[in-house]
């Protein structure tokens, strides 16, 4: 028990780390940017030609631009620490309401790629694995060796091509049913089997190699319960490990798919506010996308360690 | 209950590796391999399992209750294991499920091979494990129990499966003297319940132990058999000889060579590690050409005393004193293993050539010593990995003797050697401390090496026999 | 590094691709020059690969990305791997305070995964190339820190170094004989991938739009600027996919084994 507190303790002090390193990265953003700031945010709210004086000088009361900068910095981190996260200053729309429903669309998209990625990959990967320098295990790793080349968004436009334009199989994008889920999640699952395949391929191939296995074999257990009783344990163990690895390639992805597919989710939003330099928007985004991350891992963690009687036990 | 054995013969890619064994085995009468690394004795054993490595393949005939087990398929000679002949593994704590409780580990040999109901395996694994005195141990994973408490619940699966024939191969490698006595009287007691034993060892007091018939295997070839203990007693074959002469309790002892002034002193040494207290007050000090032994248990803490004298590690409590004129380099060490001692990369000749140079000695100063450690000067263009691990060790003796130590500290320095290399590297080390009066300290597991070769035997209590003992210096017996 | 048939195929393969960067200005096209009249031609002619939507050269603007995504990954992940290595040798044989505040650094950093950290780092010149490039180096030195620190700090606690250190050697021949062998490789090996990480992100982030922005050629814009287009010019939107494809491929069999 104590190595689990211990462990989810330093995803808490990860996540609070987190909003330090994405708060600071935006307050610097508001500072940074060039001419006077007051006059650029009222400009991308009201657009460039109703920008006047009187509507830059309300801009700046409202966001309190006059005080000294470690003032502004304390007041930024104090609103973080509210969970306030202002209003967005495209859609002047306050930015927790938007982020309650873009996350929702997140949480599903991610949730149907991990779960679509772990359907694909272990199951091929432990196939190679119990026949290692077999015909299978060399296509296998061609393929995934193959697959680890291309970049999320390739993937993602070639399906789109084959299974949305031209067979039609599939919305290309947008949200709705489980349609539209479909291609994202396959986009971002391909990519995370590719790599957790090999995983499993090596675990397995490790687990059948090791003197327990053998042992198993020797006491009397047919093949099929060997594997089943001391196989597939001892083989997810580094494989749910690898996932949390994994969650980098994840989160990652999920900014470049939402995009390609127009998914309203977390990452399609980020990318729209830094092009926009939509601040509030960035950090916000930022900052679920960051707590997201030490979420799955934290996750992941408590997963090894219910797997694995040696974590149990240190 | 039979196992004839007739003419076997195992060949490899690379020749044959065991030319023509025959043997008969009964039940109540342990049959003993004995052989050092490579004999062909695990493979002989491998091959009357039915698990030889792939690319290999066994000849002859091998007759179990009058079936011969050559000329039946992999598939029918899968379905004798653990019902008709079972193999006690090399290491058991490597050879049980390390995500699996002990207990579990027994009952599905119940379950799954004899398809018995939960609660009636159950009852009969809390049986089995209170046989072994593992009482209580059921409920742990192997990883908390100890290395001698795997190799009995390893020993229950067995028993589960229920064989006629056990084979246990190297049962006692990697254990200490006493565990390999309980080892060897467990495994006594299952030849003497009735099933046919089968022991591959290189360990000869372990084939004292056990009693019944013994071969001894050499390249391949059995070169000796008879009934224990009389084939050790009189044993008719040159190897055979050597092998119990290589036996530390048959060393002739070591010459006194009497104490000089103090090396190193070592008084008050408290030192705790892990939580656990290995010693406190301990004072122990060593003299200039004296041999020291510090002898104990895995765990207890003896190489930590003699890194301390070293000054690789501080004591928690007490002092450490070199004596007068004696420098840092004048401290040096011989590891338990060999190999990690040297820098991977680097062949031995550089490895010694940038050592004279950094201590600006003569430039053939290693070459002048090779002889003397008995090494093949072609070894130096060699890397550490690509010589064997009694020339790697005699290296680590030049290398050290190159820089005149006043103290030499061999931990563990034999332990994982065949004991006829062993004890070629432990007369060597022998012989060139003597001839240059340097000190040694000896840290061993081995009673009746540290007796043969220190003019003092401190002996360490385990932590977990009682933290109450005090360290006690013993005098040799006379 | 050993020569393994892997490594001599994925050699190759860069070979090509920086070749082909090379050689394709010997035809002579401007990447940048438009000729509307010329608009999404199929290879031949003038244009041996074809053009684009604004009738530019496929060629010379493939030709001119590779460059692009050659130049740039060989310096971000030299920016990368230089500082990690360094400090991730010293974090491991200084130890104490030093090594503490490295890994807290390192931990801050990967604390946020590493594109969204870039993206952060571009929000503030979205477009520039400067804030992209130091994004990237600065999500990849930890990957150099940790297995530097982490293979040096497994080795000094091994029984060679105290040997080497009774024998009376110095850190330099601990460095040069007992970290060295073994830290480099690794670090080729991971210097490889970083480079594969490198020339991926920089074609994601222009393909979202917020890296390298048009009319630059880079691999990633191109294929966002195209793929409207595909049904008439489905090879002009493939050839840049093909190339980030046979480049990342490329490194990663260079790197020989897989990432640990």
């Amino acid at each position: 028990m104590g190595t689990l507190i211990r462990t989810l303790g330093g995803r808490a002090a990860q996540a609070v780390l987190v909003a330090l390193l994405v708060g600071t990265a935006c307050f610097l953003m508001v500072r940074v940017l060039p001419g006077d700031m007051a006059y650029r945010i009222a400009a991308s709210r009201f657009g460039y030609d109703m920008v006047d004086s009187a509507a830059a000088e309300a801009v700046r009361q409202e966001l309190g631009l006059d005080r000294p900068w470690f003032i502004q910095l304390g007041a930024w981190f104090a609103d973080l620490a509210r969970f306030d996260l202002g209003t967005s200053l495209a859609s002047g729309e306050e930015v927790v309401d938007a982020l309650a429903v873009q996350l929702g669309h997140t949480l599903l998209l991610s949730v149907s790629a991990l779960a679509l990625s772990l359907l694909i990959g272990p199951p091929l990967g432990a196939l190679a694995g119990l026949r290692q320098g077999g015909w299978w295990d060399g296509a296998l790793l061609a393929l995934s060796a193959a697959l680890r080349a291309v970049p999320a968004f390739v993937i993602g436009v070639a399906l789109m091509i084959w299974l949305a334009v031209e067979w039609e199989w599939l919305p290309a994008g947008g949200v709705g049913g489980w349609r539209e889920v479909v291609l994202p999640a396959l986009t971002l699952a391909l990519g995370l089997a590719a790599a957790s395949s090999r995983v499993a391929r090596d675990a397995v191939g490790a687990v059948v190699a090791s003197p327990f296995f053998g042992f198993a074999r020797m006491k009397g257990l047919g093949d099929a319960a060997a594997f089943r009783r001391h196989g597939v344990r001892n083989a997810a163990i580094p494989v749910v490990a690898y996932l949390g690895l994994q969650l980098v390639v994840l989160i990652e992805g999920m900014v470049v798919v939402e995009s390609l597919f127009a998914w309203p989710g977390i990452g399609h939003a980020l990318v729209h506010a830094v092009l926009g330099r939509d601040i509030p928007m960035v950090q916000g985004t930022a900052l679920v996308m960051g707590l997201l991350f030490v979420t799955l891992n934290a996750l992941t963690d408590l997963a090894c360690w219910l797997l694995d009687p040696r974590r149990r036990a240190q | 209950m039979s196992l004839i054995v007739e003419n076997l013969r195992v060949t490899g890619p690379e020749g044959v590796l065991v030319r023509g064994a025959s043997f008969a085995l009964q039940p109540g009468q342990p049959l003993v391999l004995l052989g050092e690394t490579g004999s062909g004795k695990s493979l002989l054993a491998q091959a009357v399992m039915g698990a030889l490595p792939p690319g290999l393949a066994a000849e002859g005939r091998i007759l179990l209750d009058g079936q011969d087990l050559l000329a039946l398929s992999a598939k029918q000679r899968r379905a004798l294991w653990g019902r008709r002949i079972a193999m006690l593994p090399q290491e058991p704590w490597a050879a049980l499920d390390p995500s699996m409780r002990a207990a579990a580990q027994v009952e599905e040999v119940d379950r799954l091979v004899h398809g018995r109901a939960a609660t009636e395996a159950r009852a009969l694994t809390a049986a089995r494990l209170a046989h072994l005195g593992l009482e209580g141990a059921g409920r742990r994973y192997p990883f908390q129990l100890s290395g001698g408490m795997n190799q009995r619940v390893a020993l229950a699966a067995t028993e589960a499966a229920g064989a006629g024939l056990l084979i246990a191969d190297e049962p006692t490698k990697g254990l200490d003297a006493e565990l390999r006595d309980t080892a060897g009287r467990l495994l006594r007691a299952e030849a003497e319940a009735g099933r046919m034993l089968l022991v591959i060892t290189h360990d000869v007091a372990l084939a004292r132990l056990l009693g019944g018939q013994a071969m001894v295997m050499l390249e391949g070839q059995v070169v000796e058999a008879g009934a224990l203990p009389a084939l050790l007693e009189a044993p008719q074959h040159a190897y055979t000889r050597r092998l119990i002469a290589a036996e530390p309790a048959h060393w002739a002892p070591w010459p006194h060579r009497g104490r000089g002034r103090s090396v190193v002193e070592g008084k008050g040494l408290f030192k705790r590690l892990g939580g656990q207290e290995l010693f406190s007050g301990l004072d122990l000090a060593i003299g200039a050409g004296e041999v020291v032994a510090i002898a104990g248990r895995s765990g207890c803490g003896k190489t930590t005393l003699g890194n301390l004298l070293l000054g690789l590690t501080q004591p928690d409590q007490g002092t450490i004193r070199r004596g007068d004129g004696v420098k840092p380099l004048g401290l040096q060490k011989l590891y338990q293993d060999p190999l990690a001692g040297f820098a991977p990369h680097q062949r031995l000749g550089n490895g010694l050539e940038e050592l004279q140079r950094r201590h600006a000695l003569p430039a053939d100063a290693a070459r002048r010593l090779l002889p003397r450690l008995r090494l093949n000067p072609a070894l130096l263009a060699r890397r550490p990995s690509e010589v064997s691990g009694g020339e790697l060790q005699r290296f680590g003796l030049l290398r050290a003797l190159l820089l005149n130590p006043a103290l030499l500290f061999a931990d563990e320095a034999t332990s994982r050697l065949d004991p006829l290399t062993q004890q070629e590297v432990m007369t060597l080390l022998g012989e060139c401390v003597a001839e240059r009066g340097t000190a040694l300290l000896l840290v061993t597991h081995e009673m009746a090496l540290a007796e043969k070769t220190a003019e003092r035997v401190v002996r360490l209590p385990a932590f977990s026999e009682g933290k109450d003992i005090p360290p006690q210096a013993l005098g040799r017996p006379a | 590094m050993t020569l393994s048939p892997k490594r001599l195929l994925g050699g190759l393969l860069l070979a090509a691709v920086a070749g082909f960067a090379l050689l394709a200005p010997l035809h002579g096209a401007d990447p940048l020059k438009q000729n509307l009249s010329d608009a999404l031609l199929p290879p031949g002619g003038a244009y041996p690969l074809g053009t684009d939507h604004l009738g530019r050269d496929l060629l010379a603007r493939l030709a001119a990305g590779a460059r692009l995504s050659f130049g740039f990954a060989l310096l971000a992940a030299m920016a990368a791997a230089l500082p990690g290595t360094l400090l991730g040798l010293l974090a491991a044989l200084h130890g104490g305070w030093l090594e503490r505040l490295l890994l807290g650094l390192a931990d801050a950093v990967q604390a946020l995964p590493a594109l969204l950290l870039v993206v952060l780092v571009t929000a503030f010149a979205p477009g520039d190339f400067l804030p992209l490039y130091l994004g990237i180096a600065l999500a990849l030195w930890v990957e150099f820190f940790r297995i530097s620190r982490n293979t040096a700090a497994s080795i000094l606690a091994r029984p060679q170094v105290e040997a080497a250190r009774l024998l009376g050697f110095g850190t330099g021949h601990i460095l040069r004989r007992h970290l060295w062998p073994e830290v480099a490789p690794l670090i080729a090996t991971l210097f490889a991938f970083a480079a594969g990480t490198a020339v991926t992100t920089i074609a994601a982030l222009a393909f979202v739009g917020v890296g390298a922005r048009p009319p630059i050629p880079e691999w990633g814009s191109m294929m966002t600027e195209l793929l409207p287009y595909y049904a008439e010019a489905p090879l002009a939107l493939l050839l840049p996919g093909l190339l980030i494809f046979l480049t990342v491929l490329g490194l990663h069999l260079l790197a020989g084994r897989g990432r640990a």
